[in-house]
This record gives C-alpha cells, structure tokens and sequence, in this order.
C-alpha cells in the first residue's frame, strides 16, 4: 500500500485518509484501527509554563492527592485533565488504566512481578514502579491482545 | 445499599442458612443424639456465613487483602474451635490438631490463589513481550541451593551422631541443633535471599530434609531441630530480601 505523510503546520491531531478504487472488509477493518488510535499530544503543566508533549514520552499519569501528574523518564508535570478524560484522549492500545489512581504506557512496561501477598507490580523503563490492581488485569489483557491484533493485522 | 454490601448479605445468608442445614443433619449424625443445641446450630451457621464469604478477601489487593484474609482466619478459627470442642471436648491436643488441619487448608487455598495469580502474570509477561520472569514461589532459583540443604540437615547429623560418644551426644545433641542448624541456616538462607529475594521454598526444604533424621538418629523429642533449621532460614532469606531491596536505593 502507498503510504504518503503530509505536513500541516498548526493541526494538532494526526488525520488519515485512505484512498481506494473500492471498499473491502480489511480497509474497513485498518480504517477502524486507525481511528483508534488517538496521537494527539497532550497538554501538561511545568510551573508557569504549559507544554504539548507526544503521547509517546510519557510513562505514566497518576492521582497523588493533588491532582492528576504526568511523569516521563525525565521529570514530572502537572496535568488539568482527570484521569479519566485522560482516557478517551489516549492511544488505547498503548495506554491502559491500571488501578483507580493510574494510566501506564504499556509500551513502556520493563518488567512484571508478583509479590507473596499477590500484588502485580510493573515497572517502568526499570525504574518506575506501578501497582496494578487485580480489577484492572482482566482489562490490561484485553488491551494487550487488541494491541497484538493490530499489530499482526498491519503485518 | 451498594451492589458489593448487598452480594456480602446474600453470601452470608446462603452461607448461614446452608451450615445451619448442616448442622441439623451432620451433627445428629456425628454425635448419635437427636438433640442439636442452640450453641451448635450458632455456630453451624456463623462457620457456614464465614464460608460463604471466604472468597472475598481475595479480590482486594496487597496490604488489604492480607488484613481481610488474616481477619477472616481469625473468625474462622475461633467459630471452629468451639465448635470442635461442642464435639471433642476442650482437649487442646484434639483443638490443636484441628486448628492444624484447618491452617492447612488455608494455606492450601493461598497456594491456589497465588498460582493463579502467578498464571495471570507469566499471561502479561507474554502479551508485553517480555522475559518468563522467576519460576513458580521460586522453586527452580532454590534448586541449587538443594544440595547444601542435604549436607547440612541429613549428611551433618548422620556425620556427627557417628563421631558422637554413646553416653554424651553433645555433638548431635546440643552443637547440632543450638549452634550448626541455626547458623547454617540462617547464612545460607541470607545467601539465597540475597541472591533470588524471597524463596518460601527454602525454609520448608530445611523442615523436610531434617525431618528423616529425627525418626532416624532421635525421636520425636528432638523434632525441634526441624525448627532450628527451617526458622533461621526463613529469618535469613528474609534478610537478605530486605538487604536486595536497600542496596538499589544506597546507591
């Protein structure tokens, strides 16, 4: 298939359009893929300053009390948006909630391990710890699968 | 009332309801009378309301998990103690035993738990692409240490009976088990701990090597030494964990 990236100075989202002679199922199904995927960058807070970071930078959003921080392998930021709203604007083949207080980038995730008590923790470019609530694993695995399905489908 | 408050009710009363039936049938049957007192059927039916909500605890995670389970341990004892002794009498050795039996099969239950936890995790590990990560309660990490178990608690004992004088084993019987069980134990578990980070394997091998030797070289007496080898161990591997665990942060 003939692939063609056009520049747009100013558009924030990533646009694809897929032009073809027919519809057929696989289009329909690579188009339904496509439009899974969210790109957009995310607004984040660094003190006075605000930034657009690509979704890809980040390892992490967390609840700590405050309110909702995005933490990247560098540093931390302040985000305005709830976790949840953080949600809908994710790549959700990428990134998935792991417990109440926390979304993963799972294309970030080093290591999983169990503890004795039962606790799945994950850690995050080996160095991040994330705790995933046994809720949440039916979840995680759903989104891996669906990742692995696109994944094969675009191969 | 919430939907999790109002399944916890429901469990309980089904639970309640079936250890009552239980007791209306069972305990006639077991006590050869056609009396079942009040205090039976109470019991029957608080055992039978634990029961039902015994899976509970299992959907919570780490520190509130072990809390609800050791909670739920400890009102499943108590309510099955008394009434073992309904039954038995207050016969500690009696009430012991059952405690023992009924310990087991919790500890049983965990195990069942935890594998399928264990199970959920290599299933993750696949799906992120990443390595198989440590066996099952690290039973392949142990297996080297295997070989040292059974010098120190079988080829030792059999070693030091043998030097022993016959009137005074004060080799077998007070260096072995006071100062070599616990010491050996204690380093090679902090090794291991150190090396793999908790192995619960460990400790049990300890227990289960030793064992042999007390029918063996004593008797039932000297069934302690199983503790002054297998608890050191334990002691030692969690040890060296928290040392594994620290080292990273000084850093």
């Amino acid at each position: 298939m003939e692939v063609e990236i056009r520049i747009e100075p100013g558009r924030r989202e990533p646009k694809a359009v897929i032009l073809t002679g027919e519809e057929n199922e696989e289009l329909r199904r690579l188009a339904e893929s496509l439009s899974r995927l969210a790109l957009g960058p995310i607004p984040v807070i660094r003190g006075e300053e605000k930034l657009l970071l690509p979704q890809g930078d980040f390892l992490r959003f967390y609840t700590d009390g405050k309110g909702v921080s995005a933490q990247t392998a560098k540093e931390s930021y302040s985000v305005r948006l709830r976790l949840y709203e953080l949600e809908e604007q994710l790549d959700a083949t990428r990134f998935v909630r792991i417990s109440n207080g926390e979304i993963i980038n799972l294309n970030r995730v080093t290591a999983v391990d169990l503890s004795l008590a039962g606790t799945i923790c994950m850690t995050l470019d080996g160095t991040v710890k994330a705790y995933v609530s046994r809720r949440y694993v039916k979840k995680i695995k759903e989104t891996l699968n669906l990742g692995r399905r696109n994944r094969h489908e675009k191969g | 009332m919430k939907k999790d408050e109002r399944a916890l009710l429901v469990r309980i009363l089904i639970g309640g309801a079936a250890g009552l039936l239980a007791a209306l049938i069972l305990y006639p049957y077991l006590m050869n009378t056609r009396l079942v007192t009040p205090v039976v059927c109470l019991l029957c039916a608080g055992l039978g309301a634990s029961a039902g909500v015994a899976t509970l605890p299992f959907a919570d995670d780490s520190r509130s998990l072990l809390l609800r389970s050791g909670a739920h341990f400890l009102v499943t004892s108590v309510l099955f103690l008394l009434l073992v002794a309904q039954y038995c009498g207050w016969w500690w050795q009696d009430l012991l035993l059952w405690e023992g039996i009924l310990a087991l099969l919790y500890a049983l239950i965990w195990l069942g738990r935890w594998i399928g936890w264990y199970m959920e995790v290599v299933q993750l590990r696949t799906l992120l692409g990443l390595e198989p990560g440590p066996s099952p309660l690290k039973w392949r990490e142990t297996l080297p240490y295997l070989p040292f178990v059974l010098l120190l608690c079988d080829g030792l004992p059999l070693v030091l009976r043998w030097l022993d004088a016959p009137d005074v084993p004060v080799l077998s019987g007070l260096i072995l088990p006071y100062l070599l069980l616990p010491v050996a134990g204690f380093s090679s578990g902090l090794s291991l701990g150190k090396r793999q980070g908790v192995c619960p394997l460990y400790p049990v091998a300890c227990f289960v090597c030793y064992l042999p030797m007390v029918y063996l070289l004593f008797n039932y007496t000297a069934l302690f030494h199983c503790f002054m080898v297998a608890v050191p161990a334990l002691a030692g591997n969690v040890l060296g964990w928290m040392y594994r665990r620290a080292v990273p942060k000084a850093q």
